[in-house]
């Protein structure tokens, strides 16, 4: 028969791995940004700028909260907070679709993005301020 | 919905905290339910009734 995993322990785990995860992307933002005025890019700049500020803000609030959480003994997650986690992650899916598609119609005169990859950070960075919206609105509404 | 945690937890001297402990769940979530804004699952509404040493029926009411 298999052992069960502690609960504490799996959390302590997911903590770690949102810690590495989130040093990664915010090290990716930041690169990012740095190269961007090297080569004198600020539209560049600002943008990975920007991603890795909201990463950083994100991560501190989920690390701060479970980190509390944890010390008083209640777990990282619970079938609420999954099922808000859910709700918000396929609410972002489907808006993120209407973002990319605006963003496509937009890019042809009004918005000049300068490569692909701009246009493909514009998108992620959409879509993970919209993430954070859906979470805090599914968060306070009746689920 | 409307629940009976609030008045049984109270007959019992359970804070939130401690509910949330006995059940394994976030403290929050034990708000929300207070509150009736968040419809719990079968073994969560089961879990929550045996430490309130209840009934789920009795627990929950949806009018």
């Amino acid at each position: 028969m298999k052992a069960k995993t502690n609960p504490a322990r799996k959390d302590k785990v997911k903590m770690i791995f949102l810690l590495i995860l989130s040093f990664l992307v915010i090290a990716t933002g930041s690169l990012w940004a740095f190269t961007s005025i090297r080569k004198g890019d600020i539209g560049g700049a600002i943008s990975g700028g920007i991603i890795a500020l909201i990463i950083l803000i994100f991560a501190l609030f989920v690390f701060i909260r479970g980190s509390k959480d944890m010390k008083q003994g209640h777990p990282l997650e619970d079938e609420r907070s999954k099922r808000v986690m859910e709700k918000a992650m396929s609410m972002a899916f489907i808006v993120t679709l209407y973002l990319l598609l605006g963003i496509g119609w937009l890019s042809e005169d009004i918005i000049k993005f300068r490569d692909v990859s701009q246009a493909t950070g514009a998108a992620i960075g959409g879509m993970a301020i919209l993430f954070a919206i859906f979470w805090l609105y599914f968060n306070k509404k009746e689920i | 919905m409307k629940t009976r945690i609030k008045e049984l937890r109270a007959r019992y001297n359970l804070t939130q905290d401690d509910l949330a402990r006995k059940v394994g769940v976030r403290r929050e979530t034990i708000v929300f339910l207070e509150q009736g804004k968040y419809n719990p699952s079968l073994k969560l509404a089961h879990d929550v009734a045996k430490v309130l040493k209840t009934r789920i029926e009795e627990l929950f009411s949806f009018d």
